[in-house]
């Protein structure tokens, strides 16, 4: 069949994956090489090659902290959000619950409404009840929008498990907590594992909420990034967003080995 | 304990961090987008619909959304297409290839751009020697560059959308339709494109939606004389500050998309129940 595709469409589509993939991968091979330019300016191609801007990154005090807020946020919300999300998926599963359709719903809603009207909202609603923001409303905020991302993942995995499993662990006499831990939990393993990634991901990532819900000393890495961005860009930029770009990579490394990501991507 | 109590258990923690930390907080919002000094007001509705500026930026919001959606799904069906016709190893390439920038911050990603659009950044140049442009020819800044910018963020979910429908068609339809006399192009016309046009819709929708709605992006590229909603509504929440006229149009911003999802959300409502 595939021999019957007319060559010139058979050009034509090598040609558009290429185009595809320049216009997909550009923006992310110049923040790369503008990181290891010489030049004390912005510029791509870049002018000389040398590894100071990483130096000068790793030797300031604003992109470190940032660092370090980001990365804690994130250990938080992948622990809140795998957590709260798998317990859920598992009882959206045994459809057991009245309205377990409508339960579904609410917990992918998230994924329904843009974050910066969830953003305002988070912001006037805390401020107005527990006064100015902390890392907490920015943990527990970024766990809201990655809470779908573990239901659907851990859902996914268990439409394929086998149902005869946990009544056969009943039927030998394993009580409610032990199906649950020995039974239920391990069979959800490749989605909650996902999910997880995900969750780091989204919250390491995020810029709208981090955006609204900053402080003074609540500052992420993207925000001090996007903040950067808005007056005085130099290539140290560039050098935290590759590293960036490389943390993702190896996300995407471990999501590929783990649970395969052709699988996933078109799941 | 019976089943019932285990599933609302566990259930529960979840059931109450969306009930907070997410249902709350839009009802406060939407409480303060009509709350005014001395009681419930539409007043900040009205500021927003009578004055040309605000509509001028709501027009060029829902224009460039439109234009960038189009665009996506453009490139996103023969993308997804050629994804599902392809061996193994390369698909995996092409799926690592939509899902790196996916995953990559947005204010990264724009980053990029604002070093390749910007005056001596290589496009406008390339085009400048190429002598496609004037001299003081100039991207940045632009709704160009929004629009540039904003296809390379939103493509991966548009081809992953169309990707998700196209590999559950059945290989053997397209086959039967070329056997039958019908030539390639007339296969993915009559065959394959109606077959996808359920993900070409979800993902259209997910477009417009993030479109509408991001200002990371338009604000970094389109800088702030080309304002479009969701910027306004972040200047309204940081600089000016005034929350209430915030509040207002984000729930503008909300019912506009609310607007263009309920025919799809009615549609697959009927064909489920």
């Amino acid at each position: 069949m595939v021999k019957a595709v007319p060559s010139w469409l058979r050009l034509a589509s090598v040609v558009f994956v290429a185009l595809t993939a320049l216009i997909l991968l550009a923006p992310l091979i110049v923040v790369v090489g503008v990181s290891v330019s010489e030049s004390q300016f912005i510029a791509f191609p870049p002018n000389g090659l040398s590894l100071r801007w990483y130096q000068q990154v790793l030797s300031s005090n604003a992109y470190l902290g940032a660092a370090w807020i980001s990365i804690q946020i994130a250990v938080m919300v992948t622990v809140l959000a795998t957590v709260i999300g798998g317990a859920a998926a598992i009882a959206i599963h045994r459809r057991q619950l009245p309205f377990s359709d409508l339960l579904a719903t609410v917990f992918l809603s998230p994924l329904v409404l843009p974050t910066i009207i969830y953003a305002i909202g988070m912001l006037m609603f805390w401020s107005a009840a527990f006064g100015p923001v902390s890392p907490i409303t920015l943990a527990l905020s970024h766990t809201v929008i990655a809470l779908p991302y573990v239901v659907r993942t851990t859902l996914a995995v268990l439409a394929e498990s086998n149902p005869y499993l946990e009544e056969a662990a009943r039927t030998m006499g394993a009580n409610r907590m032990q199906r649950l831990w020995f039974v239920v939990v391990p069979q959800c393993i490749p989605g909650l594992a996902a999910g997880a990634f995900f969750a780091f991901n989204i919250s390491f990532d995020e810029a709208v909420l981090s955006l609204f819900l900053r402080g003074p000393t609540l500052t992420t890495l993207p925000v001090q990034i996007y903040g950067q961005l808005e007056f005085s860009p130099d290539p140290s930029v560039a050098a935290v967003s590759t590293i960036m770009i490389a943390l993702t990579i190896v996300l995407i490394f471990v999501i590929d080995r783990m649970l395969g990501l052709t699988k996933f991507a078109s799941a | 304990m019976n089943d019932r109590t285990e599933n609302l258990l566990l259930a529960l923690p979840g059931i109450l961090l969306l009930g907070l930390a997410f249902f709350l907080p839009i009802a406060q919002m939407l409480l303060l987008s009509i709350s005014g000094p001395d009681g419930p007001t539409l007043s900040h509705f009205v500021r927003f619909l009578s004055d040309p500026y605000y509509l001028n930026i709501l027009w060029r919001t829902v224009r460039l959304s439109l234009l960038i959606t189009l665009i996506c799904a453009l490139i996103g069906f023969p993308l997804a297409y050629i994804m599902t016709k392809v061996g193994p190893k390369l698909r995996l390439w092409l799926v690592v290839m939509v899902i790196l920038p996916l995953m990559t911050s947005v204010v990264v990603r724009t980053f990029g751009w604002m070093v390749l659009l910007s005056r001596s950044g290589l496009i406008p140049e390339m085009l400048r020697d190429m002598g496609l442009v004037g001299r003081t020819f100039a991207l940045m800044q632009t709704e160009t560059a929004i629009v540039i910018g904003m296809v390379q963020v939103l493509l991966p979910f548009m081809a992953l959308s169309i990707l998700g429908v196209l590999t559950r068609i059945d290989g053997r339809l397209e086959e039967a339709a070329r056997t039958m006399g019908c030539s390639f192009l007339a296969t993915i016309r009559t065959v394959v494109l109606p077959l996808a046009l359920p993900g070409i819709v979800a993902g259209s929708l997910l477009c417009f939606t993030l479109s509408a709605s991001s200002f990371v992006t338009p604000n970094l590229l389109g800088g702030t004389r080309i304002q479009v909603l969701a910027a306004s509504i972040y200047k309204s929440v940081t600089a000016t500050p005034d929350w209430p006229f915030a509040a207002a149009q984000a729930v503008i911003l909300f019912a506009g998309i609310l607007l263009v999802l309920a025919p799809y959300i009615k549609l697959t409502g009927t064909k489920h129940g």
